[in-house]
């Protein structure tokens, strides 16, 4: 029979329903990105228009310019401590909520879910006032218990701790339910091979139940780190980058060089390299995981 | 024997009580908002905090007469609904014919996947430049295209997984029945997706609701959306804090809604492209 090729399948109609949703994304996000990528190989600040074409110096310059490699670092810091901090205490809220016995499970898990669907702006709007130094609820409760006024995100030294903390508040419950939901599909027959021949909590939990989570959690990490890398509305509405630069993640310093410097050849290029480092990252984290499961 | 017994309830009250911390620790601040707003003017202020008074709405009228609220309310749901009606419209059959035959293969899928990688200020930047010289700069209808830019490839991912939970002896018999491709999908597969559609709908819809970025730079006094304007208020001094808490809670009820009313449809759309059947 003669074989069917790629041409005729083209025009088969079962195919043809994808045709809108391909057209919709070449449109709307290829071009974007190729008119960006054109851009960044010019130097273009806004009032003046299209500049003269640099071919890669706005990148080159990026990677010499101290505030953004500063950016990246802080852009690692935040999303290493974040994703960690979430996995670990979603993964322990999710194997509590899991327990047998507990009969108000769905009430405690009702509640814990809530802050997943707030916009990152009213959670971060939330936290400034509540941490305001001098208005806030929180320093005054703290002083109730006799311990000192903390600065917050005013205080360099605690201004990416609060984020941080503030961050978890928010997207802890996200890495729980995905955990939760791998929980409760899991297959009950490994556990009670494991009861019957007598493996401890402990033993059960690294050797049954972590292995059978590992596709779950490394979804629900790689979400997470994605997200994590690309923060940027809790960094606008809790401290704008500050104290200083101290809390200056890479999308916040991209959208500073674009929408304050108006630098939109620079901006773009750092834009690609942020989004460079978010493919790599992937990569890594896809292989470090995979190597796990042989 | 005590001792085990002892040692399992011990256990659960540990549980129990670590549990009830977590949740006072979500709690307490959505309820110190909910309270500030209701509290006058100068007593939210007050550190420290009157516990008892008379709530009123003044912050509420505020937002509403002095910042027109309604307004920037109106525009975050006219943008959220219709990007995700589009969504649905577009994405629904691109998704159900990659789950049925494949149609792209494995580029269709990175290509989802890689769309999801991109951070919004890599797609901010040319949108910006582009629409100052088209001119859908402050205008809803741009802010619409750009959303669908996030939500297309997440519906589409949200439904494949819902597609292929549906048995494909179901378009089999449907076509036997007289319909073709087309129309088995329409009449036979859509209904029974619903479910699915509804999940993805109303989690597209949070997407954007909350979106911050693309509205912040895209959008001027007339298209402002919620997040936008909530922001808005803290930049000058003096800001009104029973005002703000009035705005936080005017953004976040849409989202509490939903919420208790669609819990099932937004946790399984969280859940769809996490956990394989």
């Amino acid at each position: 029979m003669k074989k069917k090729g790629v041409f005729h399948k083209i025009f088969q109609f079962k195919n043809s329903m994808v045709y809108p949703a391909i057209f919709i994304i070449v449109l709307v996000i290829m071009a974007p990105l190729l008119y960006s990528f054109y851009v960044s190989l010019h130097k273009y600040i806004l009032q003046f228009g299209m500049g003269k074409w640099v071919y890669l110096k706005n990148y080159i310059n990026a990677f010499r310019s101290e505030m953004f490699l500063l950016s990246m670092m802080n852009t690692f810091v935040l999303t290493f401590s974040v994703v960690t901090l979430e996995f670990l205490i979603a993964l322990g809220l999710a194997l509590m909520l899991n327990h047998e016995g507990l009969k108000a499970k769905h009430i405690y898990t009702i509640i814990l879910m809530i802050p997943v669907m707030m916009p990152p702006i009213a959670v971060g709007l939330i936290w400034r006032l509540l941490l305001q130094p001098d208005l806030g609820i929180v320093n005054y409760v703290l002083n109730v218990f006799g311990i000192k006024s903390l600065g917050w995100y005013g205080d360099p030294k605690l201004a990416m701790m609060t984020v941080i903390l503030v961050d978890v508040w928010h997207e802890t419950s996200l890495i729980m339910i995905i955990i939760l939901a791998g929980l409760t599909s899991l297959d009950k027959t490994p556990y009670e091979a494991a009861r019957v021949d007598g493996a401890s909590r402990l033993q059960t939990f690294i050797y049954i139940t972590l292995p059978m989570l590992l596709p779950v959690i490394t979804i629900a990490v790689l979400i997470r780190m994605i997200a994590a890398i690309k923060t940027y509305d809790l960094i606008y509405i809790l401290t704008r980058g500050g104290p200083g630069f101290k809390t200056e993640t890479m999308s916040y310093f991209v959208y500073k060089m674009a929408f304050r410097k108006m630098s939109m050849g620079d901006a773009s290029a750092q834009s690609f390299i942020l989004l460079l480092i978010i493919l790599v990252f992937s990569l890594i984290l896809l292989k470090v995981i995979a190597g796990k499961e042989t | 024997m005590i001792n085990y017994r002892f040692k399992k309830k011990l256990r659960l009250f540990i549980i129990h009580a670590i549990l009830i911390i977590a949740c006072l620790i979500v709690v307490l601040p959505l309820l110190w908002i909910l309270r500030t707003s209701l509290a006058h003017r100068v007593l939210a202020y007050q550190i420290p905090p009157r516990w008892f008074f008379k709530p009123t709405l003044d912050n509420y009228a505020v937002i509403f007469k002095e910042e027109p609220f309604g307004l920037f309310f109106a525009n975050s749901l006219i943008v959220a609904i219709a990007s995700t009606l589009l969504c649905l419209v577009i994405g629904a059959p691109a998704a159900f014919s990659y789950s049925r035959f494949r149609t792209g293969g494995n580029t269709l899928m990175l290509g989802m996947l890689a769309t999801q990688m991109l951070p919004a200020i890599t797609l901010v930047i040319p949108f910006f430049l582009i629409y100052k010289t088209i001119g859908l700069y402050n205008t809803r209808i741009g802010l619409l295209i750009t959303y669908i830019t996030f939500n297309i490839p997440f519906i589409v991912w949200i439904m494949i997984s819902f597609f292929q939970t549906i048995p494909r002896e179901l378009d089999d018999s449907a076509m036997v029945d007289g319909c073709n491709r087309f129309t088995a999908f329409l009449r036979v597969i859509l209904p029974i997706s619903l479910p699915g559609m509804l999940s993805a709908g109303v989690f597209s819809f949070v997407l954007s609701w909350n979106e911050f970025l693309f509205a912040l730079i895209l959008t001027g006094k007339k298209s402002k959306t919620l997040p936008v304007a909530v922001s808005g208020l803290i930049t000058q001094q003096g800001t009104q804090i029973g005002a703000v808490c009035a705005a936080i809670v005017l953004i976040i009820l849409p989202m509490v809604i939903l919420y208790f009313g669609l819990r099932t449809f937004l946790i399984r759309g969280l859940v769809a492209g996490a956990v394989k059947e």
